[in-house]
């Protein structure tokens, strides 16, 4: 049985790239998690508080 | 869209992903966007009403991001005229570091994204504004104007303008005369802005078929709008006071700046042949930057003080 040869399309360089690209869109999104939470809480505010149940 | 100047067909980046973050940045235009958020803030800053740091800063954002996909967007459809240019053939898309699609693709989702961040977070007014914008830069001023009227720049510069009136709309959720005011202000400013850097690179758009005033009109003709422009735009630096959104500190700054730049538009009138005349032309482009940052931080100066501001002559 012969092993299969995966071999990426990709140089080491091109790797990179599209490593750091990743790490920068991981951080957008970590960024917009962070935006919109803090940002309901901004919102919300003391009246948070002051709802009835 | 017109034939691409760099071939890179059959190359490894025509599979597109070779750009870098760096590159992504650079489809955003950040020396515009730096301009864009500093006026927008001043447009927060000066409206009447006060809102929470935070979402100001959200806002703030949101429109900076606005404005970078609007950049894109313009990258991507002026990539064949950008590869002609000296000026932005090293922009990422004649490069060949991002393709067409991609950049296309990284300015509708920026846009989208911006808006909807706007929206959802701040305020639906100023997000139906900076959707606008954006819909105003991308296609009435890039897709339309750009390459069909040599009034492409004194209509299409509304869309530089609109940001005070965002970051205002924040705050109050309207549009009213004072935003309006700040929208003038860089509306006039444009055309001597940009006319000026015309001039001197004015064979940089014959070569790219732009229909530019001196392209179309001639390099003479641009000096005289130059000047009529700029002694429009001086008054109208006038308008805040009078409405109640400025006082006395940047009526002083007005007075002065507005003599500086009717001094830098006269001398391009006055000088026309030669080393001097493009020194002229240089020195009114530079000089128009600081001019709009200076007329709006005295603004920023004013609110920051806590200086007093005129009550409304008018509105």
């Amino acid at each position: 049985m012969s092993r299969a040869v995966t071999q990426t399309p990709f140089s080491p360089e091109d790797m990179a790239r599209r490593r750091k690209r990743a790490i920068a869109l991981a951080l957008v999104l970590a960024g917009l998690v962070v935006l919109f939470f803090v940002t309901t809480i901004v919102r919300l505010g003391g009246n948070a508080g002051m709802r009835s149940f | 869209m017109g034939g691409f100047h760099t071939d890179i067909s059959g190359t490894a980046a025509a599979q597109g992903g070779q750009g870098t973050a760096g590159d992504y940045f650079a489809l955003l235009k950040p020396r515009v966007m730096s301009l864009v958020i500093f006026t927008a803030l001043v447009g927060i800053v000066a409206a009447p009403g006060t809102i929470h740091p935070w979402l100001g800063a959200v806002a703030l954002l949101a429109i900076a991001v606005g404005a970078g996909a609007s950049g894109a967007l313009n990258m991507w459809y002026d990539a064949d005229i950008d590869a002609v240019m000296q000026r932005t053939a090293s922009r990422p898309v004649p490069r060949g570091a991002i393709l067409p699609g991609e950049a296309l693709g990284f300015g509708l989702t920026l846009a989208a994204g911006s808006v909807l961040v706007l929206g959802l977070l701040v305020s639906w007014a100023a997000a139906a504004l900076l959707a606008f914008t954006i819909f105003f830069y991308a296609v009435v001023y890039t897709m339309w104007l750009k390459r069909s009227t040599p009034q492409n720049i004194v209509i299409g510069g509304a869309a530089g303008a609109f940001p005070p009136m965002i970051g205002w709309a924040t705050v109050t959720g309207s549009v009213d005369l004072g935003s309006i005011a700040l929208f003038l202000i860089i509306f006039m400013w444009t055309p001597p802005h940009f006319w000026a850097l015309a001039l001197w690179r004015e064979g940089d758009y014959a070569k790219a078929g732009i229909p530019m005033l001196p392209v179309v009109a001639g390099p003479d003709e641009t000096r005289r709008q130059i000047l009529i422009y700029s002694l429009l735009l001086v008054p109208i630096t006038f308008l805040p006071p009078l409405l109640g959104t400025a006082g006395l500190f940047y009526t002083i700054a007005a007075v002065i700046l507005g003599a500086a730049f009717l001094y830098h538009a006269a001398q391009v009138y006055r000088r026309r042949e030669g080393a001097a005349a493009d020194r002229a032309c240089k020195k009114l482009f530079g000089f128009s930057i600081l001019w709009l940052f200076l007329i709006f931080a005295a603004i920023l100066v004013e609110r920051g003080l806590g200086l007093a501001i005129f009550q409304p002559v008018i509105g």
